[in-house]
């Protein structure tokens, strides 16, 4: 199994989602974060923005799914401009569901 | 070491963290998320009050959290979330059942929304203090 972590902008959350949910990919995690890449910010005139909103969705799936996952989130992601976000797949050994107490994912 | 991320119910993380205590893991990160599960968010009051029957599920909907975006949009689809706990905590090999069995022992109500546990590999581990590494940074 494997950890999607994708940072991505949060006005993009609810298409990503659905179109996880449409995909047959409904189970995620999601929280408010805040980041800053390799252009470390925005400088908007004189003021500079270095911890910029991000919503980070979390999910664990099966190996065969990442590459159908990924290209998902990041079609549905993408507008072309610095700040579209991260994706980072790590792996997962053991998955347990605590209502069974079963180690399935 | 591994890392375990635990995703538990909200009403479940006082007594969650003081059976880690009592094994002898008071180290965690705690964070507030939102999740969904293979139900879609869909949820009845029992994911506030486990002691709910199943049935109860069915016929009473509690509305869940769509994102402040959602509302600020209103948007006419929204996908719905759970408000969930989520415990991050970096523990030795050999004590991964343990912790994962006591979690899952204090979390299990039998109903949907209990959660999900999660067990990964972590390279090293670093204490920031001491600059301690491996097995010394996590003891």
């Amino acid at each position: 199994m494997k950890m999607i972590r994708a940072f991505i902008r949060p006005e993009k959350e609810q298409e990503v989602v659905q179109a996880l949910e449409g995909a047959g990919f409904p189970s995620l995690t999601k929280m408010p974060v805040f980041g800053r890449g390799k252009q470390k910010g925005l400088q908007v005139g004189p003021v500079h923005y270095d911890e910029l909103p991000k919503t980070l969705i979390m999910m664990v799936i099966n190996d065969g799914d990442v590459t159908k996952v990924v290209s998902l989130i990041m079609d549905k992601a993408r507008t072309g401009f610095v700040g579209d976000g991260k994706i980072f797949v790590s792996p997962v050994e053991t998955t347990y569901t605590v209502r069974t107490g079963e180690a399935v994912l | 070491m591994k890392e375990i991320t635990a995703i538990i119910r909200r009403d479940r993380l006082q007594e969650t963290k003081k059976v880690l205590e009592d094994l002898g893991f008071p180290s965690l990160s705690i964070q507030s998320v939102d999740g969904r599960g293979k139900q879609k968010g869909m949820v009845c009051d029992n994911d506030l009050d486990p002691d709910l029957p199943d049935k109860f599920c069915t016929s009473v909907k509690l509305t869940p959290t769509p994102s402040s975006y959602a509302l600020d949009h209103a948007l006419p689809k929204v996908a719905l979330f759970v408000p969930k706990r989520m415990l991050t905590m970096v523990v030795p090999d050999d004590l991964v059942t343990k912790i994962v069995k006591a979690i899952i022992k204090i979390n299990q109500t039998g109903k949907t929304g209990d959660g999900k546990i999660f067990v990964s590999p972590v390279e090293s581990a670093i204490r920031v203090r001491t600059s301690e590494t491996g097995g010394e940074a996590i003891a």
